[in-house]
């Protein structure tokens, strides 16, 4: 069995609940804004708990509870718990972490930021990364408040610096801008871990 | 025999307007003055989305313990473009604080009645829904509180959409909070949180001292530059409760007098009630 230092159980989505599968969809074939076909995660941590979630770091300053903070619109079947995020949530941690260190400050990802599903009232229906666990909404780094032109474009251009392949959303209020945080992302990224195939589940690792 | 000294009162504290609407559950009696004349209605649009809020719990769409992103952008009756909630024009800085983190229904909805809170107005209206809000008080036969769109959407203003209120109108809403046809425990949550409103310059501070200190007070206070209203309900002890709007309107340059009359009003109703 590969090691894995993440205390998280991988779960395979097809074998999960059927209320929950209906949520997550996984490895469904879903068409972005762009008429793009795209796979949707298939490949899940199992989030046992908030406390859990508190206490697990995805990279030194970012912990997993960032990724897993939704709201009411959420869907109801994940709304409690345990919860499941995409794998891929790892990589967009290990991407933030190099961010915060050419930033000098802390990152904070924002409510819905993180992960949400594709059920999630907040997205009517259309594709977004956050439904891969890859794109982030950061509402502060440090003091600053990411609520003006400068502190979005000074951010957005350190994430330029140090991390080319990342996308992010330019300042405005038009479609595809945004003027209270930055959007950060890296695409459609599915992680399949190591051990993980298409057995019912991988019970490796959990506390 | 309220008529004469309130029109009085107003004449002399200089308002524009003023209409007052009274349910006394002790005789089962109402009274108005230009009771269906529109206002603006300022924050008393907040005991609304409460009740629209409380409603949509009711019927299963949410719980009070569900958490909501706070978030400052919403999107203009206007014209559908985002704006903010200045937090220059919002008493409560709490929510604010809050931005990128979740908060409680319950907790957001006390924020909106106790301090006022304009951010958590439009967090809770954005939720509800402007349609949904409104279905629940024609359902429930509030007529005369128009909810058309959320606080600070200053595009919809200057296009002359305005949430308004009558002083009837908001007599039915109060009248609905204390024995509508909503359930007992939805209406008890209401009260509870209209019960925390911070704000007493209105119609608890035109209650004698003695008396005040022995009320509650589920109520809403409201206040633009041209308006200053306070509706709610009135719990005395050893007599029924009542219900009571005033609003007041007045000329954006005069700033003195508004709270006083409002007291004034509340505790002319005050005696005529109590006074054997």
């Amino acid at each position: 069995m590969p090691e894995r230092a993440l205390p998280l159980r991988v779960v395979d989505g097809f074998t999960l609940p059927e209320a929950i599968r209906a949520a997550l969809r996984p490895d469904e074939v879903v068409k972005d804004d762009d008429g793009r076909e795209v796979r949707l995660p298939r490949y899940f941590y199992e989030v046992p708990s908030w406390a859990r979630a508190q206490e697990v770091l995805l990279a030194p300053h970012f912990g997993l509870w960032e990724f897993v903070n939704t709201d009411v619109r959420e869907a109801e079947a994940l709304r409690g718990w345990p919860r499941y995020v995409p794998c891929a949530v790892t990589l967009l941690a290990a991407h933030l972490e190099v961010l915060r260190d050419k930033v000098g400050a802390f990152l904070r990802v924002a409510a819905n930021g993180g992960y949400r599903s594709p059920a999630h009232a907040l997205d009517a229906g259309r594709v977004s990364p956050h439904h891969w666990g890859t794109a982030a909404n950061i509402v502060r780094t440090g003091d600053a408040w990411m609520d003006d032109e400068k502190a979005i474009e000074t951010v957005r251009e350190a994430a330029r610096d140090v991390l080319p392949g990342v996308w992010t959303r330019p300042f405005g209020e038009a479609p595809g801008t945004t003027f209270d945080h930055l959007h950060l992302d890296l695409g459609y990224v599915v992680l399949v871990p190591p051990g993980a195939d298409d057995a019912p589940t991988d019970t490796d690792g959990d506390a | 025999m309220l008529k004469r000294p309130i029109e009085e009162a107003a004449r002399e504290a200089g308002a524009e307007a003023v209409a007052v609407g009274l349910y006394d559950y002790e005789g089962g009696t109402s009274w108005d003055l230009h009771g269906d004349r529109p206002f603006h209605a300022a924050s008393t649009m907040k005991a609304a989305v409460l009740v629209g809020l409380a409603d949509a719990i009711e019927r299963g769409r949410f719980a009070w313990e569900d958490r909501l992103h706070v978030r400052n952008r919403f999107f203009s009756a206007a014209d559908g473009r985002p704006f903010r909630v200045d937090p220059r024009n919002d008493a409560d800085e709490e929510v604010q604080a809050q931005v990128g983190r979740t908060m409680p229904l319950r907790t957001l909805a006390e924020h909106m009645i106790r301090t006022s809170s304009n951010l958590a107005t439009n967090l809770l209206l954005d939720l509800v829904g402007v349609g949904a809000v409104r279905e629940t008080l024609t359902r429930h036969g509030v007529e005369g509180v128009e909810v058309v769109r959320g606080v600070d959407d200053e595009r919809a203003f200057d296009a002359g959409l305005s949430n308004t209120a009558t002083a009837n109108g908001l007599v039915r809403l109060f009248r609905l909070v204390e024995d509508g046809d909503l359930k007992a425990e939805t209406r008890e949550a209401i009260r509870d949180v209209l019960l925390g409103q911070a704000f007493r310059s209105g119609i608890p501070a035109g209650l004698p001292a003695k008396a005040r200190k022995e009320a509650r007070f589920a109520h809403k206070t409201g206040e633009i530059s041209t308006v200053q209203h306070d509706a709610g309900l009135v719990y005395l002890p050893d007599r029924a409760p009542y219900a009571l709007a005033i609003l007041t309107e007045w000329d954006a340059d005069q700033t003195d007098g508004r709270r006083d009359l409002v007291a004034e009003i509340s505790e002319l109703v005050y005696h005529h009630l109590t006074d054997a």
